[in-house]
């Protein structure tokens, strides 16, 4: 079932909070983990990339952390979902209709 | 077996459960509530947003005393600065908060969740602005319900602006904990704000517009893993909000001067105000729910309703399930001691750790591309130290090498001087006779100690390389 299907069990706050949400906290402390370990002055002799000052590495960083957690969060909501039953015409929800 | 046999379909959640299950919430509207505990979470709510917002202002020696200079990578707590080295006391801090947690749930439910948590505090201060412009409860529904006129557009309007304000200042003060408050305020008048500081300023003003002004309980409910798990720390002697159905029920309303017991009724006059005060919009008389936030709304507004009744109060109270049960609630219970225990040991150990802690770090690396060489007739390796001042003032440092019989600096006399703050590195080499090496790797041990403070000294382990033997 798509995450953005009104009808489901799972009312779509949740489904949103269970993406961003949990993600946005793991890509905080990855963020933290990762940049108390490594000062990004020094990564940048490794990687060409634009002067953007240890603030914007910071934020760069988080929003890259984010993206990669809440994109394996999306595949996982999106697969928490059974697959249909073998025969079900496609596009058909896990739920058949007339339980609805 | 077909798949869709009746069975499995009739194991399907009806729709009818479904609904009562998943409901689409719709807006909750707390009614305001007067009281004891409206009190307490007033004062608790102007405290905490007090030294959220006021904080940053304080100055401690010259420089602001709380701030997270992530440019600077370092932390500022009074008169403590913190380094990325230190990363280990910032670990410590969240332990010891969990731990704080678990021992304050056990004890007395969800305080923190009623009276502490930065989403009740910010969602109250936003109610309290919405309640100033559009009214009471039934005002602001009736609002909701009309359609669009001159007067709905001002006041949607002016608590929207009110709250956008609100928010972008929210956002101006945490970024002050990030970058100095009163650099950026000079900035902010300038217009010279950083990108990043604006992203972080922004993105921090509209998650407070957000969470506070529209998500509100649904972050409780679909957000907060606390919520969800704070159940397994719930025991019968865990001080919970509940409603004494064994005195309320069964419910009814009747005037006040006939006596409940002649018409079978219990306390419960079924006015329905604990659940219109209710913020995350439950019925406490359902029992414990995992939506209760534990904010006690629903015990003042009782209490009225009892007093109005002459009835005593306390149909709804903090109370525990053993309580209700009709037995006595025990304080001293294992897992609380057990909780205080590890409390009090990781608070003792972070202190030690902290009274212990020396300003000054140092890092020792063995050169990568030469393992050893022979020099002057004696074994020599090359280290790279790093010497890390984490003092507010400029040191010397004097150098010791130990761990084999007669290793020695092959400059003898070397003086690291280090800048606050800085990271000094010292290429050197070290000379050991072969003979006095017991084996091809030795541990040798350097210490540096500043020239005028003896107790500033630390010392970092690293192997002295030699052939085989």
């Amino acid at each position: 079932m798509p995450l953005w299907d009104k009808t489901g069990w799972i009312p779509v706050p949740q489904r949103v909070a269970a993406v961003l949400w949990i993600t946005f906290l793991m890509a905080g402390i990855a963020t933290g983990a990762f940049f108390s370990a490594i000062d990004p002055q020094e990564l940048k002799h490794c990687v060409s990339f634009p002067e953007v000052g240890r603030l914007g590495a910071y934020t760069i960083g988080f929003l890259l952390f984010w993206l990669l957690s809440a994109s394996s969060a999306l595949i996982a909501v999106f697969f928490v979902y059974p697959a249909p039953p073998p025969g079900a015409a496609p596009g058909l929800s896990e739920q058949p209709a007339d339980t609805r | 077996m077909n798949r869709f046999d009746p069975a499995v379909k009739t194991s399907a959640p009806s729709p009818d459960i479904d609904a009562t299950l998943y409901e689409k919430s719709g807006k909750i509207y707390p009614r305001q509530v007067h009281g004891l505990f409206a009190t307490a979470r007033v004062a608790a709510a102007t405290v905490l947003l007090g030294i959220f917002y006021l904080l940053p202002w304080v100055q401690w020696d010259g420089r602001q005393a709380v701030l997270f200079d992530l440019p600077a990578r370092k932390f500022y707590l009074f008169g403590l600065t913190l380094w990325p080295q230190d990363f280990l006391y910032l670990t410590f801090l969240l332990m010891l908060a969990a731990y704080a947690l678990f021992f304050f749930t056990a004890l007395a439910g969800r305080l923190w969740c009623g009276y502490a948590c930065p989403q009740t505090v910010w969602t109250d201060a936003f109610l309290w602005v919405e309640r100033k412009v559009e009214g009471t409860r039934q005002q602001q529904m009736k609002l909701d319900q009309a359609p669009m006129s001159l007067r709905k557009f001002r006041l949607k309007a002016t608590k929207h602006a009110i709250w956008i304000a609100f928010s972008l200042f929210t956002g101006f003060m945490f970024v002050a904990y990030f970058t100095p408050a009163r650099e950026l305020a000079t900035r902010l008048s300038d217009f010279a704000l950083g990108p990043w500081e604006t992203f972080w300023l922004f993105f921090y003003g509209f998650a407070t517009y957000g969470n506070a002004g529209f998500m509100r309980e649904q972050v409780c409910k679909y957000m907060c893993p606390y919520a969800r798990f704070q159940s397994v720390m719930f025991d019968n002697d865990t001080l919970v909000i509940s409603y004494d159905a064994r005195r309320g029920d069964p419910r009814g309303s009747r005037r006040s001067n006939t006596d409940p017991k002649l018409r079978g009724l219990g306390d419960c006059v079924n006015c329905t105000l604990c659940v219109q005060v209710c913020p995350t919009g439950i019925d406490i008389r359902d029992g414990l729910q995992y939506e209760c936030i534990g904010c006690a709304a629903c015990i003042d507004v009782c209490n009225d309703v009892m007093d109005k009744m002459n009835y005593p109060r306390g149909l709804i109270r903090y109370t525990t399930q053993h309580e209700l049960e009709g037995g006595k609630t025990h304080v001293f219970r294992p897992r609380i001691l057990v909780y205080g225990a590890i409390l009090i040991a990781l608070c003792t150990l972070f202190a030690w750790r902290l009274s212990q802690r020396v300003p000054v770090g140092l890092d020792v690396l063995h050169d990568r591309n030469q393992l050893y060489r022979e020099a002057a007739g004696k074994i020599e390796n090359v280290y790279l130290l790093k010497v890390i001042n984490k003092d507010d003032a400029t040191h010397r440092y004097t150098l010791q090498v130990e761990g084999i019989d007669g290793i020695a600096l092959a400059e003898p006399g070397i003086v690291i001087e280090a800048a606050s703050g800085a990271v000094v590195n010292v290429p050197l080499a070290v000379r050991a006779a072969e003979s006095a090496l017991p084996s091809s790797s030795t541990p040798v041990r350097f210490r540096i100690t500043a020239e005028h403070d003896p107790a500033l000294s630390v010392s970092a382990e690293a192997k002295f390389l030699g052939p085989a033997k």
